[in-house]
């Protein structure tokens, strides 16, 4: 039987592997996707205008309300007329279809991003109001300061947040295997229905995710400890 | 007893405040401030908490922005304007602000070093990101103040290992790295431990007798009258008394300071 998962002419392991490749490229492209959203969220939920606050706070609401599976489902289903209408006012009239692979890291993105808005707000506003007095009373520009001083302390505060969002993130890219996304999900999903071995399938698929979460969780580790230099040292 | 020699009259302004107002929501906290420091200064701004002097001495260089008055630095006045329908004020170049603030140090009372940053960097921060000084040359004169605020042993470790007297020494030479004109100090050794006040008020004293300009608000009466060549008694937003230090300290004319001083006489000794 477990040749099934060896890399022969009968065995799924070099199809496994493509979908574990595909599931790490899925979820580190989400991610990114995420925290840029993410951040996107959080400035505009901390600026004076209220028109951003209330984007931002429509979209968390919105994202974070309705089941992940159906953010996938619109987007996917949605996602290519949406497109069309845009490029129709532009005048082009042809039909635009969009690889699973961008719709999915969208849908996925989206809803990480949704979820980082939050981390990323807190960790800002945990930033002490007088490491950023300091960095201004020196004559630092806004961007001088958020890339130098901002930042840097607003990881600290984010990190173990983020390292949460994350495995959501890794997590949640099972769901786009319903767009035919060869994942591991998806791969696991034909396996146990082409050779009737869906117990062996899953539980591959099961251990190949928690081999996932437990690397990247390591690596979340080895960041905090560095974003945390000279705070628990002492 | 050591004292500060007066200052010259007609030595140049190094920072000139003017009719200076500022407002937080209906609480007018400064109503109409002017004062002049000139170069070698060492001015001590003394008070009630809530008299303003903190207000100030953040409107100087801007991490409060006044609502009405001119601020004049080395002969630049820093440019305001109103804006929605002249309820608010805001700087009129941010970029002017910026530059300003190089021109000065700030000291705070919660010492605010860079948390993730070591001593070091913390000092050649501003210098090599602000100014532009190359890293090796900012390092070298980082440790030179290092070693003159007698921490040059720390400058590989983080704030947090440091006691709140070195963490504020740290501070000083992270404000002097930027070889500011005029050193702003906001209560600086109100948070610290009784017996770690004496080592940051050495470092201050060595500044002044080097012919620093200082602003500088404390609670430290006795530093005051050694430090300083003019005292300002500041009340409810206003100057009540303002003069030599051995004038405002020991025979001032208005009661209100001969209260205060009163309450005050442990560190008046």
């Amino acid at each position: 039987m477990l040749e099934l998962l060896s890399f022969g002419p009968n065995g799924w392991g070099g199809q496994l592997l493509t979908g574990l490749a595909m599931t790490i490229a899925v979820s580190v492209s989400s991610f990114a996707l995420g925290i840029l959203f993410g951040s996107a969220g959080a400035a505009a939920k901390l600026s004076h205008s209220l028109v951003l606050n209330g984007i931002a706070e429509i979209y968390t609401t919105v994202v974070r309300g309705v089941p992940e599976l159906l953010v996938i489902y619109l987007l996917f289903f949605g996602g290519s007329g949406m497109i069309m209408a845009v490029a129709g006012v532009f005048g082009y009239e042809g039909y635009i279809e969009i690889n699973a692979f961008s719709i999915g890291v969208a849908a996925v993105g989206l809803i990480s991003g949704a979820y980082s808005t939050e981390v990323i707000r807190g960790a800002v506003q945990s930033v002490p109001v007088g490491q950023i007095e300091a960095a201004r009373a020196c004559g630092m520009s806004r961007w001088l300061i958020l890339r130098r001083v901002l930042v840097p302390q607003t990881l600290r505060y984010a990190l173990p947040g983020l390292g949460n969002v994350w495995q959501l993130t890794l997590k949640d890219t099972a769901l786009i295997s319903v767009t035919a996304l060869a994942e591991i999900m998806r791969v696991a999903h034909v396996a146990a229905g082409s050779t009737r071995q869906p117990f062996l399938f899953y539980t591959t698929a099961a251990v190949l995710y928690l081999l996932l979460t437990t690397v990247s969780t390591a690596l979340f580790e080895r960041a905090e400890r560095h974003a945390n230099r000279g705070v628990r040292r002492a | 007893m050591h004292r500060h020699p007066p200052v010259s009259d007609t030595a140049p302004a190094a920072v000139v405040v003017e009719d200076l107002h500022k407002r937080f929501g209906e609480l007018e906290v400064l109503k109409g401030v002017s004062l002049t420091a000139r170069e070698g200064d060492v001015i001590t701004l003394i008070g009630s908490s809530g008299s303003g002097k903190s207000t100030l001495l953040r409107c100087i260089n801007m991490l409060e922005i006044p609502d009405d008055g001119r601020i004049v630095i080395g002969g630049e006045a820093i440019g305001l304007k109103k804006i929605r329908n002249g309820r608010v004020t805001v700087p009129a170049d941010a970029r002017q602000v910026e530059r300003m603030r190089t021109r000065l140090g700030m000291v705070f009372q919660s010492f605010n070093l860079w948390t993730h940053m070591t001593i070091l960097q913390n000092v050649i921060e501003a210098p090599v990101h602000v100014l532009g000084v190359p890293k090796a040359e900012a390092v070298d004169r980082a440790r030179k103040l290092l070693d003159k605020v007698g921490i040059l042993s720390k400058a590989d470790s983080y704030p947090i290992q440091l006691s709140g007297g070195q963490q504020q020494r740290a501070a000083i030479a992270r404000a002097l790295a930027m070889q500011p004109k005029v050193m702003l100090f906001d209560e600086p050794t109100s948070a610290l431990d009784p017996e770690l006040v004496g080592e940051v008020l050495r470092v201050i004293r060595q500044l002044a007798d080097e012919g620093s300009t200082m602003i500088l608000v404390t609670h430290e009466m006795g530093f005051a009258r050694e430090v300083a060549s003019k005292v300002v008694f500041l009340h409810q937003g206003r100057i009540e008394e303002e003069g030599a230090p051995d004038k405002v300290l020991t025979n001032p004319d208005s009661d209100r300071v001969r209260q205060f001083l009163s309450r005050h006489l442990s560190g008046a000794a």
